[in-house]
């Protein structure tokens, strides 16, 4: 395998008294669809938030593409190539797709020294690239709100690869979806993943990761448990991992010594 | 969607109702429209309505009654403009910001369309506006006039409750009241807006702390109610000398039992009813009177308070 | 996959998408507004010269604060202090034009200043703290009102300052807010008896309506700077994306409180516009002018298509109710109306404009 894209090598974040990651090790590589597990509380949300540069680590090294990184804030981590797409909170259902596509990207042709959004390329590029994704758009303008919450989470992975994302983070998004469009979610992870793209796909639903994941990583109270590979672990033994790690003795053997 | 079609039906439906209405209302005869400042929470102009419409139809004339709803003298002379658009044959209108009203009105002058200012300005501005003639009260020489009684009523610190600080004509009242006392304005004018209960209360609290206040003059009922309240209150009624400008049912009742000294009253109804009936028979006979109509000062004491008290609020 | 439709989304019908567009309601208002007026009060005056460059006039002056309150309330916030900022501009003015004498330019470019400036301290306030604008603002509407009044008291005892017009005599700048174009047209109109003249007076043959208003002109002109802004730029679609969703706008890399401060500056300056030509044209600063527009300017809005949660809305849509506006509440006058029933289809009119406006709202995000 190639190099990782990006090391977490022993990630601590405090919050006052609170020790939210305890020293959490993650490698990345590209193409390969990294399921990141772990119940609520487990610390997903703050290890995904200091590898897209929201939080800065209290101890530890972030290692991108073999240089270490120090993120002053989001914008940087975005510029590097790090995308999250997140559960909520991506799009604006009010704006059409085309809009929100390249919303803060937005494509500029100049007319007499002015500078205006060239909606003819940000409609021909939506369009294509929805497409792409399998989604079939009354036409550009039509609104996100009227797109189901797995349509949207693909427009909002379309928008990410579309930008040159390396790294992409989706935070759970699956956990509000119907079982169909859960699917069609899986189908677009899996085309971004053969685009050589690396995926984090953080969840707790055992069944959606075993599905796409490539490689499995437990959090339970801020650590680690493991990363395992595919056709390693059972989801039975995913899941009694995530549940409190009581388990860990006899699953040792099945994790080929990786903790 | 059908419940959409449905409000649309019924607000046109509304409108339609309201407009065949007033369509119907319209009797033959001349136009005249008279345009005041006052915002619509005035009530002091309510007899103003009240004379215009007596006077209409008693002449046979068609009248109607305009003001800017807030009380922006900027949307006054939009109203100005619009009556003069809609061709009456007289506009009978108060000069409550020179500046603003002289371009206007003496574009409706100039159009042939008479003009008679009531109520507010001065019989100077009305002439240079080329106004008929002015019908009201100078406010100046009122506030004077009401001053020089004060001070016989031995009044040597007084509180003038100003509710329109933003017109400067009514505070020319508290002006010339000061200068009919003999003694400086100073800050003796209190900016007390037109909320009832935050009037009761600035007065509450400026006689509390200025003892030696024994005069209060008030510019009106909306400042005037509240101002008794506030000395019944606080037990100064009928104690303080207490003058007010123009008369109301409230104020009535106060000059009746003694919280109240005297009314300055400028006679409303006669600045709404004499134009009409001025410019009535100017269009049909050529007959104008040769002079202003100094509509008031007169001072309502205790005395012959029967005919106000019956007609106040509504003529008087 | 790519090839097949979905067979559950059907095919939205024409009128479907046509209520979609902000500006509908608008347009729909205004042809029933001029129908409505045109059958009840077509004799009264209202469609002569004058009549319509008094409506005109009317709407213009909304239009100039509907544009601003238009895109700031697309970018999720509102001001309640427009009102008073038009009464502190003016006052501005007349302070630095007529109490202290500067050349009418200087005070007119200090006033949009410091005016943009108070703008910006509302907006910033706003996203330093988190707070509702509706609360920010509304402190404002108090604190400029306050010292719009307290001001001209203590330096000229009087709550009007005059004499504005005398002191722009001459000015370069002046005009520009209050000057007329177009006479000649006007005056040639006016010899061929198409409008009418004055008959008597200094004025005597002179048009009676003698030229359009800059007031016009700059409502026009900021209602095609807002609408191709809000549509056709970077920064328009910064605009709806501020308003739609703050959060996801942050998270896709927008200015969030950047978009959010400027709008609020814009609002200031058109509330400065409107100041600035109305007392070019009437001469005079007053504490009480302004009263109230804060609102005539957001009804405008929400008339206009505008969601007032912001996310949504149209510039032309704003000029559309804010022409219903300005026609009903002069056509009402000129119909015979009682004016007091100003009010009445005033609420019947918002009323049916919200209504409508939560309908679109529901088609939009295909809510049920």
């Amino acid at each position: 395998m190639a190099d990782p894209i990006i090391q977490m090598k022993d990630i601590q974040k405090h919050f006052g008294s609170v020790i939210a990651l305890a020293g959490v090790s993650v490698d990345v590589f590209p193409g390969e669809c990294h399921c990141l597990l772990g119940d609520n509380g487990a610390g997903k949300s703050t290890f995904i938030k200091t590898m897209s540069g929201v939080h800065k680590p209290t101890s530890g090294e972030i290692i991108f593409e073999g240089q270490p990184l120090d993120f002053a804030d989001p914008r940087d981590a975005m510029a590097a190539g790090i995308a999250t797409v997140h559960q909520h909170l991506s799009m604006i259902p009010l704006m059409s797709v085309s809009r929100n596509f390249f919303m803060g990207n937005e494509p500029m042709k100049k007319i007499a020294g002015i500078s205006f959004f060239d909606h003819d390329y940000a409609n021909r590029v939506t369009m294509e690239e929805m497409r792409k994704m399998g989604i079939n758009l009354r036409g550009p303008d039509q609104a996100v709100g009227t797109l189901s919450g797995g349509e949207r989470q693909t427009v909002a992975i379309a928008r990410a690869v579309h930008f040159g994302a390396k790294v992409l983070i989706l935070d759970e998004p699956t956990s509000a979806l119907g079982v169909r469009q859960t699917a069609n979610v899986l189908a677009t992870i899996d085309t971004v993943r053969k685009q050589g793209i690396a995926v984090v796909f953080i969840t707790h639903n055992v069944r959606h990761a075993m599905a796409v994941g490539d490689r499995f990583t437990v959090l339970n109270r801020g650590q680690t448990l493991g990363t395992a590979v595919r056709g390693e672990i059972t989801p039975e033994e995913l899941q009694d991992m995530m549940a409190g790690g009581q388990e860990m003795v006899k699953l040792e053997g099945s994790l080929g010594g990786t903790v | 969607m059908t419940s959409l079609m449905k409000n649309l039906a019924l607000a046109t439906a509304v409108a339609a109702a309201s407009f065949t209405v007033a369509q119907t209302a319209a009797a033959e005869g001349e136009k005249y429209i008279l345009v005041s400042h006052a915002p619509d929470s005035d009530t002091w102009w309510n007899t103003i309505k009240n004379g215009i419409a007596l006077a209409g139809e008693q002449v046979g004339a068609e009248v109607e009654y305009r003001n800017p709803p807030t009380g922006d003298i900027a949307d006054m002379a939009r109203i100005i403009e619009q009556a003069t658009a809609s061709g009456p044959d007289g506009i009978i209108t108060t000069l409550a910001d020179f500046d603003v009203l002289k371009g206007p009105i003496s574009a409706a002058v100039d159009q042939g369309i008479d003009v008679i200012i009531m109520n507010t300005g001065t019989p100077e501005q009305a002439r240079e506006i080329g106004a008929l003639m002015y019908v009201g009260q100078p406010e100046y020489d009122a506030g004077y006039a009401a001053g020089l009684r004060a001070k016989d009523e031995g009044v040597t610190n007084f509180l003038c409750v100003n509710h329109a600080i933003q017109q400067p004509t009514v505070g020319e009242r508290c002006r010339g009241y000061a200068d009919g006392l003999g003694i400086d304005l100073g800050d003796s004018m209190m900016d007390s807006g037109t909320d009832p209960s935050e009037i009761k209360n600035k007065v509450l609290a400026y006689l509390s702390a200025n003892p030696d206040v024994d005069g209060i003059l008030t510019l009106g009922p909306v400042s005037a109610d509240p101002t008794i309240a506030a000395l019944q209150e606080n037990g100064m009624a009928g104690d303080i000398h207490f003058g007010t400008f123009d008369l109301g049912e409230e104020i009535v009742k106060g000059i009746k039992d003694g919280t109240i000294n005297w009314g300055i009253d400028q006679q409303p109804f006669l600045q709404a009813y004499m134009p009409v009936v001025i410019l009535a028979n100017w269009d049909r006979y050529g007959v104008l009177p040769g002079n202003n109509i100094n509509s008031g000062p007169g001072f309502v004491t205790k005395d012959a308070l029967a005919k106000v008290e019956e007609f106040a609020g509504e003529f008087r | 996959m790519a090839d097949t439709t979905d067979e559950r989304i059907k095919e939205i019908s024409p009128l479907r998408r046509a209520l979609i567009r902000p500006e509908l309601g608008g347009m729909v208002g205004t042809v029933a507004v001029f129908t409505l007026f045109a059958l009840f009060a077509f004799d009264s005056g209202m469609f002569n010269s004058q009549g319509v460059m008094n409506w005109s006039i009317v709407s213009a002056q909304f239009m100039i604060i509907a544009v601003g309150a238009c895109l700031l309330m697309i970018a999720g916030e509102f001001d309640l202090s427009v009102g008073s900022m038009i009464g502190f501009a003016g006052m501005m003015i007349a302070v630095f034009g007529v109490v202290l004498a500067w050349p009418m330019w200087i005070a007119i470019l200090i006033t949009f200043v410091i005016c943009c400036a108070l703008g910006a301290l509302n907006g910033w306030i706003v996203v330093r703290t988190g707070l509702p604008s509706f609360i920010v603002t509304l402190a404002f509407l108090f604190i400029l009102r306050g010292f719009t009044i307290y001001i001209p008291q203590t330096i000229e005892r009087k709550t009007i300052i005059g004499g504005i017009r005398d002191a722009a005599e001459g000015d370069w700048l002046a005009p520009i807010f209050g000057g007329k174009i177009g006479q000649p047209i006007f005056q040639w109109l006016g010899d061929m008896g198409v409008i009418g003249v004055f008959e008597r007076g200094t004025r005597a043959g002179e048009p009676v309506v003698d030229g359009i208003p800059m007031l016009i002109v700059w409502a026009i002109a900021l209602i095609i700077f807002g609408h191709i802004l809000l549509t056709r730029t970077r920064f328009g679609n910064w605009i709806f994306a501020a308003g739609g969703d703050a959060e996801a706008a942050r998270n896709s890399g927008v200015p969030v409180n950047k978009v959010k401060v400027l709008m609020f500056m814009f609002t200031a300056f058109c509330a400065t516009v409107f100041a600035v030509c109305q007392v070019m044209e009437f001469g005079s600063a007053g504490a009480d002018r302004g009263l109230l527009k804060e609102f005539e300017a957001i009804i405008a809005v929400v008339i206009g298509g505008a969601l007032l949660t912001g996310g949504y809305g149209s510039v032309i849509g704003a000029a559309l109710g804010a022409l219903i506006f300005g026609v009903v509440q002069q056509g009402l006058f000129f119909a015979g109306v009682e004016s007091s029933l100003f009010r009445v289809f005033l609420g019947v009119i918002l009323l049916f404009a919200v209504i409508l406006n939560t309908y679109i709202r529901r088609i939009i995000t295909g809510e049920r």
